[in-house]
């Protein structure tokens, strides 16, 4: 083969290899990223006691050094709770208030389970998040005659986090809307038994 | 493609006159070097500024229905990654963003505009503007945005919002930044918009129109 033939060979192969590589870096980057919504609810978790949720208090987020859209929204509060439910189910209790709150359950490749204030029930909102086989043990565990008002939710991976918004509409509700977020407790629970009551 | 052919070119000659010196070895070296200098800037060129792909264009705004939703394309979820993004799901709300007027043109810091109309159906939505890179520390932050309870509307329920550098009366919305490009953000909460995104319809949504620019 002629030089000029090899080095266009070595250069097709140069492309081939540079498609491939960003394929695999566009894919590796969620994984890789230190910088991600669930990396950095882990890096806060530490220091909360039991409460593994910490807000990202409104009116005074700066935003990143590469902020371009989408921005954070300087009026939502947001909650962030990772979860690991190798350890157990993990159980979201949330009481509605005046201000309009949502609650997704975020895995690996995004949200899979979205629910506002509106499906509470009697102002208690209890999620609880668990594998296939936590909830077919729970199932099998259940008590027929007790009726159970949280909102069982299987989830693809165990691995997760949950995201607690509130909407502050005025400048005044702010206050407010950092503590309702705050508010949210994220605990899990022994696999099968119901022992925290919502109400 | 163009990058390819821009960067491959310098390459391509100081690897040709390198042929003459070189053997086989020297064109394998040259190939994994082009393979993953081109790989790595590409994934990084996609995934550092706002989502490739997903986008429904509705008049100047562009909803991402799929940004936080378990279908969400490999690039849009890099792109989270990198940002640190918590994206709304389909459930929550919907995102839409502007970069552009009524006509076209880039929404400029230096220009006035008026965002007027109405939002689709939502319990709540809120309209925020930023520009790109970090705020000014000097300036004072007035306002970034607003929200549907705070707005002032008119008789009929259309608002007018007055994005403009210099004070405005009603809903003004000040620059957030003396000179360069700016995006308009409007979210919406708790819609029924958010599952059937593709049927949004330009008249339901605030036209963005330039009302002047400082000269």
């Amino acid at each position: 083969m002629s030089r000029r033939g090899r080095l266009w060979l070595a250069t097709a192969c140069g492309l081939v290899l540079a498609g491939l590589v960003h394929i695999v870096v566009v894919l590796a980057i969620p994984s890789l990223s230190e910088s991600d919504a669930l990396s950095r609810a882990r890096a806060g978790q530490g220091g909360e006691g039991g409460m593994r949720i910490f807000a990202l208090a409104t009116g005074d987020t700066p935003p990143a050094a590469e902020a371009w859209l989408p921005i954070p929204d300087p009026v939502v509060a947001v909650g962030l709770c990772p979860y690991d439910l190798t350890d157990g189910p993990l159980r979201v209790a949330a009481r509605t208030g005046p201000l309009m709150m949502s609650v997704a359950v975020h895995g690996r490749r995004g949200a899979f389970y979205a629910v506002t204030d509106q499906a509470a029930v009697r102002g208690a909102l209890d999620l609880v998040i668990l594998t296939r086989r936590q909830f077919d043990e729970a199932l099998a565990n259940e008590d027929e005659n007790e009726v159970s008002r949280d909102v069982r939710v299987v989830a693809p991976n165990t691995r997760g986090f949950v995201v607690v918004r509130v909407i502050a509409d005025l400048p005044s509700q702010r206050a407010a809307a950092n503590a309702a977020v705050q508010a949210v407790s994220c605990t899990v629970e022994g696999a099968g038994e119901d022992t925290k009551a919502g109400g | 493609m163009a990058t390819i052919a821009g960067r491959g070119r310098p390459l391509a000659e100081r690897a040709r006159s390198l042929l003459r010196r070189t053997s086989n070895v020297g064109l394998f070296v040259y190939a994994l070097a082009l393979g993953a200098g081109l790989g790595l800037a590409s994934a990084d060129y996609a995934t550092r500024g706002g989502y490739p792909f997903g986008g429904v264009v509705a008049g100047s705004w562009t909803a991402w229905p799929r940004a936080g939703a378990v279908g969400a394309d490999p690039y849009t979820r890099a792109v989270n990654a990198r940002r640190g993004e918590i994206p709304l799901g389909v459930g929550e709300g919907l995102l839409l963003t502007a970069s552009q007027d009524a006509d076209g043109r880039a929404i400029d810091a230096g220009c006035s505009y008026a965002v007027a109309g109405t939002t689709p159906p939502a319990r709540a939505w809120t309209l925020t503007v930023a520009g790109r890179g970090p705020r000014p520390a000097d300036a004072p932050l007035l306002r970034e945005g607003f929200t549907s309870t705070e707005i002032l509307r008119e008789a009929d329920g259309h608002f007018v919002i007055a994005l403009a550098p210099e004070v405005q009366p009603g809903n003004w919305l000040p620059m957030p930044r003396a000179s360069g490009p700016v995006r308009l953000a409007l979210r919406l909460y708790d819609t029924p918009v958010a599952a059937s995104a593709g049927t949004l319809d330009r008249s339901a949504l605030p036209e963005i129109r330039r009302t002047g620019c400082r000269p």
